[in-house]
């Protein structure tokens, strides 16, 4: 087992260097899915470049046996971890949060590294986000949650196989990272990734690093979080708000793993929870870097419209098994059919209320 | 050709707005002015100052100039209407 120190110093490198690469790269998956409506696909590209990076690099690291922990000195290799199909939570958890990270103004990362930022509508959309989650997990709607992951409801493939691209299709694993990084990076290249940008990152260098530190984080969960999980938000923002609130990252105190978990200043995290707040570390440093960090709140209505989105977003994410970081990127990555499908949906979210929000009134223009 | 002026036929003010409303309120306020018309957009979202308002101005053709006050951790945005 690794020491506490490297439990938490790692967890929190993780996080900075993430909202740090988010800052200064201006990556954001929700405008990434909604500038595609308006034929710009730049921010989509640098996406699409982050997953291409986190699907070879998180595979390689499986298949090279490189993902592990150590238990009582033996080196125990791990698998990605991969998320069952649920496909009724997938498919409306998804929409659900997909609509909500417009109203919210940022995705489940973006709400996070812009607290770094500096702007107050972010720590609304977080505490938003929290209750979301927490309803949804624990309180008023739990019986519809319930309902959605019932295990008669859970697909599998086989007896108890998690449902992946490559075990539904039968073909060979790397041959279809290699069709889909093909086909991806072909589209990609279309946009020029090697113009450098006037300031900040380019498109490419922002995808590239976000996957890169994508790839990184399923190492580190797993050798020093126990349970290669890859970067993500929902679960770990819960976990955080818990253990901070209640002094155990668990609601559950008998579900507390002593690989996955440590005691820091007498409250139980997980390894995850600790890189939730390095992100707006990360970010406030290269916004100080940059002269970006300015405290500022937008109009009442818009703080107000930010915490629904930020609610509507954690209701989302807790029923769907993720948000835009650990479906649309970590999960689509592993090739969990769980992650595709719920990803398909964030994204027909996103369309959805852009319509309602940004589209038509722009259409109906009299302001 | 400099497209920052002292003397914009607009100023928008977008101080603390979330994403996506700086450059949505840039775009209404660009389709009210007529070609030619210069708007000066105060806008202190990051993503918004240097990636998508400059991004959408460059795809329209209009011409851009953006000075960031680095004092007041925001930018002064000068798009001028083709």
């Amino acid at each position: 087992m690794v020491s506490t120190l490297a439990f938490a110093v790692t967890g929190i490198l993780i996080g900075a260097a993430f909202g740090f690469v988010l800052q200064r790269g201006r990556f954001c998956v929700n405008s990434a899915f909604r500038e595609v409506l308006f034929q710009d696909y730049t921010m989509f590209r640098a996406y699409l470049l982050a997953v291409v990076v986190t699907m070879i690099g998180a595979n390689l690291l499986e298949d090279m046996h490189w993902l592990g922990h150590f238990e009582q000195g033996i080196f125990v290799t791990g698998t990605l971890y991969r998320q069952a199909f649920v496909p009724w939570s997938n498919i409306i958890g998804g929409y659900i949060f997909g609509m909500g990270i417009v109203l919210a103004g940022g995705c489940g990362s973006g709400i996070l590294y812009r607290v770094g930022e500096g702007n107050l509508a972010y720590v609304f959309a977080v505490f938003g986000f929290f209750f979301g989650i927490a309803m949804t997990k624990f309180g008023f709607l739990r019986p519809i949650y319930d309902w959605m992951i019932a295990p008669e409801r859970i697909v599998w493939k086989g007896e108890d196989t998690i449902p992946t691209l490559y075990n539904i299709t039968g073909i060979n694993k790397w041959i279809l990272i290699a069709v889909i990084s093909a086909v991806l990076l072909t589209f990609i290249f279309k946009g020029k990734p090697f113009v450098k940008a006037k300031k900040g990152y380019s498109w490419s260098l922002a995808g590239l690093l976000a996957g890169l530190v994508a790839v990184a984080a399923f190492w580190a969960s797993e050798y020093y979080g126990g349970k290669a999980r890859g970067l993500s938000f929902t679960g770990p923002v819960r976990e955080f708000f818990l253990a901070v609130l209640f002094g155990n990252y668990q609601n559950d105190p008998g579900a507390v793993n002593p690989l996955e978990s440590r005691s820091i200043l007498g409250m139980i995290f997980s390894w995850s929870s600790l890189y939730v707040v390095a992100v707006p570390i990360g970010a406030f440093i290269s916004g100080k870097l940059l002269k970006e960090v300015k405290m500022k709140v937008p109009p009442a209505d818009e703080l107000f419209k930010v915490l629904l989105g930020g609610f509507i977003m954690g209701v989302g994410a807790q029923m769907g098994g993720g948000c835009n970081i650990g479906h649309s990127l970590t999960g689509v990555s592993t090739l969990a059919v769980s992650s595709w499908v719920a990803n398909i949906f964030i994204i027909l979210g996103n369309w959805t209320m852009v319509y309602f929000l940004l589209i038509r009134p722009m259409r109906d223009l009299d302001v | 050709m400099s497209v920052k002026t002292a003397t914009p036929d607009q100023t928008l003010d977008t101080l603390g707005r979330v994403c996506p409303y700086p450059l949505l309120l840039t775009k209404k306020a660009l389709e009210k002015l007529a070609s030619g018309q210069t708007i000066k957009v105060l806008c202190d979202a990051p993503a918004s100052a240097e990636d998508s308002i400059p991004r959408y101005a460059e795809k329209q053709g209009y011409g851009f100039e953006a000075v960031k006050l680095d004092d007041k951790g925001y930018w002064e945005l000068y798009i001028k209407k083709s």
